[in-house]
């Protein structure tokens, strides 16, 4: 009775088919040549110069600012925004000569005011790196063009501060802006189009067109589109729609080669036990020598890095990266996959039945997997692991009251050995909660702080030894991270950076 | 209907008033070490000890719930720990965004439920039992399935769409339609295959009535009775499956804008609940409930707007 047929059904999918047809032949791809679009994978916590972060956020950064010093590819200090320093005998005092001519955005000249201004906002901030200026005594301007900074003790990474997040330099207009952290007013190569940004999602930039460093700006337009998983990552690299990505992980680079993307590998971490107890305070056996080498004799790393890093990365023994002068390439295979002498080292230190560890995980951050692959090689030597389980942050609260004698963790190994000190060898640093330390360390770590370039680097490599071979950490790898860049884009990776420099990534001729 | 209608209002406030007490208490009792959260393992302790003092953390629990329920009850709801963006700027921006997603794919939805339900019961037949097999499936196979195959096949195949992204209407209308294209359609499939299902039930039933022979039998015509009296009727019990999808419709948007990079609500609202961006979540909190109490209100109005004996005087 009601059998109609329904034509406009019909001519509905044919008008939707064509103009998905029409608009298909619109397609575009990431962006002209004069457009760069990177995916990132996490958006600008703030851009409130004093409070930003480096790493992942540095693009954020350098896109709006100008740091004082810059760092070539290869970690080497040249000028920017200061145009030559020195510093005196006892590496306490450091004078630069700064740039004149320059001006913010909004018109304001940048000047040693200024400059010792930002300094001291940066060091009183809440950036994760405000403690790179924690050795700044003080700061002063001399003349407009002349700063001087004092400080507390040497700091042979001070320098390299000043090319990132600490040496980044905010038009004083901004600091009493209400809208600082997302309008930002620096000198940088471009300009936050705050009406196109969407925080938190995509965030475009536009080339300051008074900036003073042209060469340095390759691209008209910056598109920074924030992706929150690795699928998303991949669908926009296969699309076309970026030009260059960070990448979650490395599941997805045989696509990514697939869509025509040149893959810069990049080793910025080590994953592997840190066995804070060297003096057995928490756990005794820990404090006997032998068992801290017995438990790096129990590690199958090869496995371990296929099973917990898709074979990605590179097996090692030591925590100094390849581009540090304290890296030794033999240190990479100090411990081999030797059960039968693990069992003997702890007979030897008198645990010939094992004993039990206390450690904590974050299965929501590295797996399950991971935590039950490092358990069941110490039970293979007789060590029984018992995990107390976390689901944020508060592990870190645990690891560094100190809660627990080790724990599995990837942790950032930093190319300028003092650096690297700082967070994880010192007396007190960060990741040194049980403040481990001795006479030998000390005077290795006292040379590397004051000693000439040719002395620091002697001084790590002896320190690396020592740390190796008294099995200060049990590391198993260095994963992989990898930047990808399209056909159309040049890239030179940056030592200890997640992401190129940006002023480094430029369309190819 | 006034008094019925401030009753109600005022029911939400209070539903919402409880919604956002149980929030903030459950949010802060997981919250964990909150600066830790938001500077990394890499910050010393007297970085994030300042951390803490600049949020506040430091005054009791109680305390801080009331300055923040003072402040949200002026509109300001802080502003994101992750992002230092106003929360009420975040939102806003994205919940045009995730507002085009959810009522284009009510509005696409209605269209195609309407015509294959009808369809469905006026025809039978292998009509029918086609577009009951399609209700299954579509039931069946999950919003993020279809999301991911719509990519591969119609951005990353054939390059129709784009795969990931949002271009705003007034920005670039071309642009606009190749981003929300297929995340309406992922979003509606599910939708159409309930409602269509809804659509042809009630229309078999409709036409089953008395009063459908008896408009015959006077000689009205077979559209007439169709489009006037029997969609009609059908059209109520349609619309509270269309319209209490909406909420749901928020929900299914929180996977859609994450497979396709879309920058709305959802997107925002998995971010910040994984990172603990407790201001975040909680004007979240306070927009999805506005949206859930205002969305039930209107429909119990529509309610009594096309079926008078579920009118409340």
């Amino acid at each position: 009775m009601f059998h109609r047929k329904l034509p406009g059904v019909a001519a509905g999918a044919a008008l939707a088919l064509l103009g998905s047809l029409v608009l298909g032949a619109c397609g575009g791809s990431a962006g002209s040549s004069s457009t760069l679009t990177l995916g990132l994978i996490t958006p600008a916590t703030t851009f409130e110069a004093p409070d930003m972060n480096w790493g992942n956020e540095s693009p954020y950064n350098q896109a709006v600012y100008d740091s004082l010093v810059q760092a070539s590819p290869a970690g080497v200090i040249e000028p920017h925004l200061a145009t030559a320093w020195s510093y005196n005998t006892a590496r306490t005092v450091l004078t630069m000569t700064l740039r004149s001519g320059v001006t913010f955005t909004d018109g304001t000249p940048f000047n040693a005011s200024v400059a010792v201004k930002n300094l001291e906002a940066f060091q009183k901030g809440t950036s994760n790196n405000a403690s790179d200026l924690v050795n700044m005594a003080s700061a002063t301007a001399v003349s407009p063009t002349e700063l001087v900074i004092r400080l507390k003790q040497p700091d042979p990474a001070f320098l390299t501060y000043l090319g990132e997040a600490a040496g980044s330099q905010e038009s004083p207009k901004a600091w009493t802006s209400p809208t600082a952290a997302t309008v930002p007013v620096g000198s940088g190569p471009y300009m936050l189009d705050a009406q196109a940004t969407v925080v938190g999602s995509s965030y475009v930039f536009t080339a300051n067109p008074s900036y003073w460093d042209k060469p340095e700006q390759h691209y008209s337009k910056i598109v920074m589109n924030v992706y929150t998983s690795a699928t998303t990552v991949l669908d926009a690299i296969e699309g076309g729609q970026v030009n260059a990505a960070n990448t979650f992980d490395d599941t997805t680079i045989p696509q990514i080669q697939d869509a025509g993307f040149t893959v810069y590998p990049l080793e910025l971490n080590w994953a592997g036990l840190s066995l804070f107890d060297r003096n057995g305070t928490m756990s005794g056996p820990l404090g006997n020598v032998k068992v801290r080498q017995a438990i790096n004799d129990a590690f199958d790393r090869a496995a371990l890095l296929k099973d917990m890093s898709d074979g990605y990365g590179s097996v090692t023994t030591q925590i100094f990266p390849t581009n540090s002068p304290g890296y030794e390439n033999s240190l990479n295979s100090y411990y081999s996959f030797d059960p039968a002498k693990a069992k003997q080292l702890l007979a030897q230190a008198g645990y010939p039945h094992g004993f039990t560890l206390d450690m904590p995980s974050i299965t929501v951050a590295f797996g399950e997997a991971a935590y039950a692959l490092i358990q069941a090689e110490l039970a293979n030597i007789g060590i029984k692991v018992n995990y107390t389980d976390y689901q944020g942050s508060t592990i870190f609260t645990a690891i560094l009251a100190p809660k627990y004698p080790a724990t599995y963790f990837t942790l950032e190994e930093d190319p300028i050995p003092w650096q690297l000190a700082e967070f994880i060898l010192t007396k007190d640093a960060t990741f040194n909660p049980f403040h481990s330390t001795n006479s030998t360390v000390a005077g290795y770590l006292s040379t590397i702080q004051t000693g000439s370039s040719a002395q620091a680097a002697t001084a790590a490599r002896a320190l690396n030894q020592y740390v190796v071979q008294n099995a200060w950490f049990a590391p198993f790898f260095r994963p992989q991270s990898s930047f990808v860049a399209d056909g159309h884009t040049a890239v030179l990776v940056q030592a200890g950076n997640a992401v190129p420099y940006l002023w480094n990534i430029e369309p190819k001729p | 209907m006034l008094t019925f209608t401030v009753r109600r209002l005022l029911y939400g406030v209070l539903l919402l008033f409880v919604i956002v007490t149980i929030a903030y208490l459950l949010l802060y009792a997981a919250a964990g070490d909150v600066g830790r959260t938001i500077l990394g393992p890499t910050a010393t302790q007297a970085t994030v000890t300042l951390k803490d003092q600049q949020l506040g953390l430091n005054s009791p629990l109680i305390t801080r719930y009331f300055s923040w329920l003072g402040h949200a009850l002026t509109g300001n709801f802080g502003s994101s720990w992750f992002t230092n963006q106003p929360v009420t700027t975040a939102i806003l921006t994205r919940l045009q965004v995730t507002l085009t997603l959810v009522f284009g794919a009510v509005i696409v939805s209605a269209a195609l439920s309407a015509v294959l339900g009808v369809w469905a019961a006026l025809r039978g037949g292998w009509v029918d039992r086609i577009i009951q097999v399609f209700s299954v499936l579509g039931f069946a196979v999950p919003g993020f399935l279809i999301a991911v195959f719509l990519v591969r096949i119609f951005a990353l195949e054939l390059h129709w769409f784009k795969p990931t992204g949002y271009v705003p209407i007034t920005y670039y209308f071309g642009g606009w339609v190749r981003t929300v294209t297929l995340p309406i359609i992922a979003l509606s499939i599910g939708l159409v295959a309930g409602v269509a299902q809804q659509v042809r039930s009630s229309v078999i039933d409709a036409l089953r009535q008395d009063w459908v022979r008896t408009l015959r039998s006077r000689g009205v015509s077979e559209r007439s009775v169709l489009f006037k009296h029997v969609l009609r009727n059908a059209g109520g019990p349609a619309l509270s499956v269309l319209a209490l999808s909406f909420v749901g419709l928020l929900g299914g948007a929180v996977i859609i804008e994450e497979v396709f990079g879309i920058p709305g609500l959802g997107q925002v609202a998995v971010l910040a609940t994984s990172e603990g961006d407790v201001p975040l979540v909680m004007g979240l909190v306070v927009a999805i409930g506005v949206i859930v109490i205002l969305v039930n209100l209107v429909i119990d109005l529509l309610q009594g707007f096309l079926n008078p004996k579920a009118r409340i005087s």
